[in-house]
């Protein structure tokens, strides 16, 4: 497998967080180009390069930043997500301990693009010591006279899974309780105090020094012709190397875990793999000896990629187990806005650890799948889809170990 | 611009870019909502009011859909009532069912949607329902069930939008999310009890009407609230239960977009008390019940007495009717006439919302009427309708509806409830209000008295 190291680039250097290591290394060289470039080239620039979203929609980047006004009375601002609260996923941890000014250098170069006077980083709150490691980068670089016109604040959250999600970011930015809001009906920037604002991962702006510096065809060099560039894959669970190793979109899933994490932990057999963090479904060690790390390819497949952080699990999982486990993590995290998700979150879990305890009939089964349909499509984000597609996915590909368990 | 479109296959006109739901509450074609009110806009929380729009792959929420040219909705298909039907199904799986004991039951939206699209078995056994505060006392006389709460959040965007209090908000997560004001504090604002009406269900109910009747035996009857000269339109909710007398129960706001909107104050709402309570029933000449006969001789032979030194009071909460029957009467037994004001002046009350300083009912009129707004001056014998202030004369006749303890000549009328009429409120509307109250004893109204004592 090619080394593919765009945003990992320094994360094996000593010292990689400090300015000094991370100027020695090029950090911040980028910030000259921005003399020859208008904030529209900038864009152009970063649509060329097809960089998506790496948060998990991988939702287009360019054409995100392209809905910002380049004319505003009001102040336009850039809100870094830094929520991470995936299960499975800690890749962006990685990226503001590593090489916080990787990070900063990307917020630098988005904020010119789009032209934002100030930056907020959105961190989980659980995040509390890596949350520190960033403010000292932060610091660093302000002192040093690297932020210019500039500021970047770092936002702590109180621990609510819902939080990631963009809209339910700013709410909570906004001193608000974390609800997503409703959808606008035309493409447009989200609102932070009704002030223009993007939204984006951590990853997905430490990506933009890269395809600044070496252009957008540098950057499409890597991954597939739809799913370009890299992405900081992770795995953990059951394999020898659990960790976050970047790799090129396209790569087949089991190569990436063989060669990165050492197979499956023990030499046991492989049963599943959650492919890109909790809500993404599952595969089975049969499709994933088949899938490529692409979004196209496990979209194929009926799951996600999601943000790429892989749950592999061996031969003696229990599925009944695993799909409890995630279900009680989701009743937890609902945000409880919407009457779907609220109440369908809570009721899963519980049919799920009826059937877990012994207890279940098959009627429990069927009433999953119709509850799964009921939090399908029909709320204000995306949060019930991705329970309901994770219950139908572990239901349609296990059946056979939840009727054993009945 | 108005444009058309089909709902169910019938052809309606709606404005461009307005909400859907709107169309489909004006048109009264029947949707499930309980997040959504007009005076709250829309919130998208409670997902009910799905329907199906050509050419859209998902079920959309007709409070979150604008409205377009031509376009196609369908409300009642086979698949649109399952969504309607698994969606209130999740409602209703933490939900207590205690409606036997609740005062919401027969005019709860839950109750009613369950009867329109549910009709199933409960699948969750009550000890597995997620457990919440039955009695929590929020203030301001509303009573909070967080286990009867759908969370529809309309109680909070009361408090954010229409009173700017901000005293509610939800707390928790998931199941767990509950209503609450924040720990230590209270609902503390005017208009505290239009939560219970907004409420589309028995989570928040009134600390005052709470056990105290079904609904379905309550009558109803349009009114005016006689707190102040705004003249919120209410419903009078009243029953006479056997053998007793016919009793108001509550006062309800009743929409009237000209005036009041969908809310009043809540000094306004419990006025029905004072209305109701120590009330005048007998005739009364100083220690002594009189009959109505002795009465009206004592009266006429009072007025003789004291000729061309007769003042009439009149009150600026009696109807215009009555109002311009006493100034008539007033000209032909020659007295003069005065109608107190200052009295009902009161700038403590009033606010930008409803509460206007002008604390009578019909004050518009007496201004209006031109009439001499100062107490009477000095008289051999005031005929005093309904005025609550003390006045100085040689004589007093009370014509009253409620108790005055030293009155020496009182003759019990009829309160507004009792009889109709209309009133002008203080932007010159003149509004009507229905007879509601019919008491087993009434006492006649304030012109069946003129009849009688002889015009």
């Amino acid at each position: 497998m090619r080394e593919a190291l765009i945003v990992s680039r320094k994360f094996s250097l000593e010292e990689s967080h400090t300015l000094a290591v991370a100027q020695e290394h090029g950090a911040y060289k980028t910030l000259k180009k921005l003399q020859n470039l208008s904030p529209l080239e900038v864009i152009k620039i970063i649509k060329e390069s097809g960089l998506r979203g790496k948060g998990g929609g991988g939702a287009p980047a360019g054409n995100k930043w392209a809905l910002m006004p380049q004319e505003s009375e009001k102040p336009s601002f850039l809100a870094v997500n830094c929520d991470e609260s995936e299960p499975g996923t800690f890749k962006d941890r990685q990226i503001i301990t590593k090489d916080p000014h990787l990070l900063i250098e990307g917020i630098l170069l988005t904020c010119y693009a789009i032209k934002a006077i100030h930056a907020y980083v959105y961190i989980r709150g659980e995040y509390y010591q890596y949350q520190q490691v960033l403010q000292v980068a932060v610091d660093e670089a302000n002192a040093a006279g690297l932020l210019g016109d500039v500021k970047i604040t770092l936002h702590r959250g109180a621990g609510a899974y819902i939080c990631g999600e963009k809209s339910a970011l700013l709410e909570s930015m906004e001193g608000k309780r974390g609800h997503p809001r409703l959808k606008p009906k035309q493409p447009e920037p989200e609102w932070y105090f009704g002030n223009p604002t993007l939204v984006n991962n951590v990853e997905t702006i430490a990506s933009v020094p890269f395809i600044l510096e070496h252009g957008a065809e540098a950057y499409r060099s890597y991954g597939t012709e739809r799913s370009p560039g890299t992405l900081l894959f992770a795995m953990s669970g059951h394999v020898e190397r659990p960790g976050v190793y970047e790799a090129e979109f396209g790569v087949p899933m089991m190569e990436y875990i063989n060669h990165f994490g050492g197979g499956v932990k023990n030499g046991k057999k492989l049963k599943a793999v959650i492919p890109g963090g909790a809500s993404t479904g599952v595969l089975t060690a049969k499709e994933a000896e088949e899938v490529l790390l692409d979004y196209e390819s496990l979209r194929a497949m009926g799951v996600s990629l999601g943000t790429g952080g892989m749950i592999v699990m061996d031969e003696e999982t229990s599925m009944v187990a695993v799909l409890k486990n995630l279900l009680e993590f989701y009743h937890e995290e609902s945000c409880g806005q919407c009457t779907p998700c609220r109440e369908g979150t809570g009721w899963v879990d519980k049919l799920v650890g009826k059937i877990l305890d012994g207890r279940g009939s098959s009627a429990d089964i069927d009433e999953l799948l119709e509850i799964a349909e009921t939090m399908n499509g029909k709320t204000i984000c995306v949060f019930a889809p991705a329970v309901s597609a994770v219950i139908v996915s572990f239901l349609t590909r296990f059946r056979d170990e939840f009727e054993a368990a009945l | 611009m108005m444009v058309q479109v089909i709902v169910d296959g019938k052809n309606y006109e709606a404005e461009e870019g307005s909400l859907l739901i709107d169309l489909l509450i004006k048109e009264q074609i029947k949707v499930p909502y309980f997040c959504y009110h007009e005076a709250l806009g829309a919130d998208g929380n409670c997902r009910m009011c799905m329907v199906e729009i050509a050419g859209q792959k998902r079920p959309q929420i007709a409070c979150d859909t604008l409205v377009k040219p031509d376009m196609e909705v369908s409300s009642k298909s086979e698949k649109i009532e399952k969504v309607h039907t698994d969606i209130l199904e999740l409602e209703l799986i933490n939900h207590p069912v205690d409606c036997p004991t609740c005062d919401q039951a027969g005019e709860c939206s839950l109750q009613d949607f369950y009867m329109d699209y549910g009709l199933h078995e409960s699948k969750v056994r009550i000890e597995e329902k997620v457990k919440h505060d039955k009695h929590v006392d929020l203030g301001a006389n509303v009573m909070l069930d967080q286990e009867r709460c759908v969370l529809c959040a309309r109680c909070t965007r009361f408090t954010d939008k229409i009173t700017h209090t901000h005293e509610l908000g939800i707390i928790g997560r998931g199941d767990e999310a509950k209503v609450s004001t924040m720990p230590g504090r209270k609902l503390h604002n005017p208009y505290a009890m239009n939560l219970v009406d907004i409420c589309p269900v028995g989570a928040l109910t009134s600390k005052d009407f709470r056990f105290k009747q079904r609904v379905w035996f309550l009558e109803t009857a349009n009114s005016v609230c006689h707190g102040c000269a705004k003249g919120c339109n209410i419903y009078i909710d009243h029953h006479k239960i056997k053998y007793e007398d016919d009793m108001i129960y509550r006062f309800r706001p009743r929409r009237n977009d000209a005036v009041n909107g969908f809310f009043i104050c809540d000094a306004g709402r419990l006025s029905y008390k004072l209305l109701q309570n120590n009330r005048q029933t007998m005739i009364r000449h100083k220690d002594e019940i009189i009959s109505e006969e002795k009465s009206i001789a004592l009266y006429q032979s009072l007025l003789k007495q004291y000729k061309n030194s007769i003042t009439v009071v009149i009150d600026a909460n009696l109807y215009n009717e009555e109002i311009e029957a006493l100034v008539d009467y007033a000209q032909r037994i020659g007295a003069e006439v005065c109608a107190p004001l200052e009295c009902y002046d009161d700038t403590e009350f009033a606010d930008t919302m409803l509460k206007s300083a002008k604390r009578a009912a019909n004050y518009e009129k007496v201004v209006k009427m031109g009439l001499d707004r100062t107490m009477p001056k000095t008289s051999g014998l005031i005929i005093n309708f309904n005025h609550t202030e003390t006045f100085y004369a040689e004589m007093q006749i009370d014509f009253s509806t409620h108790q005055r303890p030293n009155a020496s000549f009182i003759l019990p009328i009829a309160a507004y409830s009792e009889q109709s009429g209309s009133l002008t409120n203080e932007d010159g509307l003149v509004q009507m209000c229905e007879k509601a109250v019919h008491k087993n004893s009434p006492s006649p109204t304030l012109r069946e008295w003129l009849q009688k004592v002889g015009l």
